[in-house]
């Protein structure tokens, strides 16, 4: 009983910390079941897709009741991110918890470096994307006419290649790993496609539920999600995220922010030690 | 968002939006009820849970035991986004918007491949 409790605390300060830092929950779920639990790696990833496929429901259903989201975008690459998580969820049951825990180190290594430099250079992503990326393809009629339909008030979507090989692998890295991928979408769709950053969250957020679908079904059916953990934690989980993004405006982020580079560096040595056996 | 000058997409946008709401907060609800049965029953969560049945949802829901209710609304936390491609592929289909009802029949697609391997490779 009291382990229940702790998962649900636990899942609950995963929710808050991710929604304060516009990170979701899984980047903390999976670290939280795996070194405070002692749950298998891959357990802890299909009960992070769970538990990040609530909140972001419940989050993408009032960023479309208020316009927000980009419908027709967010659907045109979750086909994609779909697929790759189909081709994650699939092979995730093949590699090696190992090289799994390795991979989450990266993950979290390449995180904390974001976060930190974001934090020491004040850098953030509300800029106008600039042309990072090439123009789109001339002469490619039928991309253009994809591209022409895709597009929301006042911005117009530019690199659907590059959209679409980007989605692949944050579905891959969905499956793998149990994150939303927002970290990966997010930059794709503002910086490369030229979609304004507040649709770009808003879609991505949508994006996270199908994606997490299309691994969890495979998750589900390989018995790879525990009912017993992935209910109090998806509870844990929801209820903090409720909780942060209505605390968000009154919270200062620095410290967090440094609070969280520190405590995402420890987890990834963590994990590398794990990787290591 | 669906752009403008199709008919009732806008209408459709925000139906899709309560939809997701509301099997949102019906799978919270039923978690909570099946984490109060665990709690109350005195399991803990790290003995191993059971693996989804689909021949025993049923029994253990009659019965009040916590498996039941944890399965259902983790089934309905997944059934949420499925729900969603798929009325919003009734409403493309009703506005004749062809290239959304072709991603929209490609995403179940997807999700129904995603089934039938995962239960191809555990047989």
């Amino acid at each position: 009983m009291i382990v229940g409790l702790w998962m649900i605390a636990g899942g609950a300060a995963a929710g808050v910390f991710g929604s304060l830092l516009g990170l979701g929950g899984g980047i903390l779920i999976v670290p939280l079941l795996t070194l405070g639990f002692g749950l298998p790696l891959r357990e802890a990833v299909g009960v992070s897709l769970v538990s990040v496929m609530m909140t972001s429901s419940a989050a993408a259903g009032v960023f479309l009741e208020r316009h927000v989201a980009n419908l027709r975008l967010g659907m045109t690459l979750e086909l994609f991110t779909a697929t790759g998580a189909l081709v994650g969820g699939s092979i995730a049951f093949l590699l090696d918890e190992q090289l799994l825990s390795l991979l989450f180190a990266a993950l979290l290594t390449y995180v904390a470096i974001t976060m930190f430099r974001a934090g020491s250079r004040e850098e953030d992503m509300s800029v106008e994307p600039a042309d990072l990326v090439a123009e789109t393809t001339s002469g490619r009629r039928s991309r253009q006419m994809v591209l022409d339909q895709l597009g929301g008030d006042g911005y117009e979507v530019r690199n659907l290649r590059l959209g679409v090989v980007g989605a692949l692998g944050a579905g891959v890295v969905s499956a793998l790993l149990g994150i939303g991928g927002g970290i990966i979408k997010v930059p794709l769709m503002h910086l490369a496609m030229g979609v304004p950053l507040r649709v770009a969250t808003a879609t991505s957020n949508l994006m996270i539920g199908i994606t997490a679908a299309a691994s969890a079904v495979i998750y589900v059916i390989h018995g790879g999600i525990d009912p017993f953990v992935a209910g109090p934690t998806g509870i844990g989980v929801f209820v903090g995220a409720t909780a942060g993004s209505r605390l968000g405006h009154r919270v200062d982020l620095r410290y967090l922010r440094i609070l969280f580079v520190i405590v995402l560096g420890y987890t990834a040595s963590q994990m590398l030690l794990r990787a290591m056996g | 968002m669906i752009r403008s000058g199709r008919a009732g997409a806008m209408q459709a946008e925000r139906l899709i939006g309560r939809l997701l709401t509301g099997v949102t907060y019906v799978s919270v609800a039923l978690l909570l009820v099946g984490v109060g049965l665990l709690i109350a029953a005195g399991i803990s969560p790290v003995s191993g849970g059971p693996g989804m049945d689909p021949a025993r949802l049923v029994s253990d829901l009659l019965g009040l035991k916590p498996a039941g209710f944890l399965w259902l609304g983790l089934l309905a936390v997944i059934a949420a986004p499925v729900t969603r491609v798929s009325v919003a592929l009734v409403a493309y289909i009703r506005d004749e918007d062809w290239m959304m009802v072709g991603v929209s029949t490609a995403i179940l697609l997807v999700i129904a491949t995603a089934i039938g391997s995962a239960v191809v490779s555990t047989a």
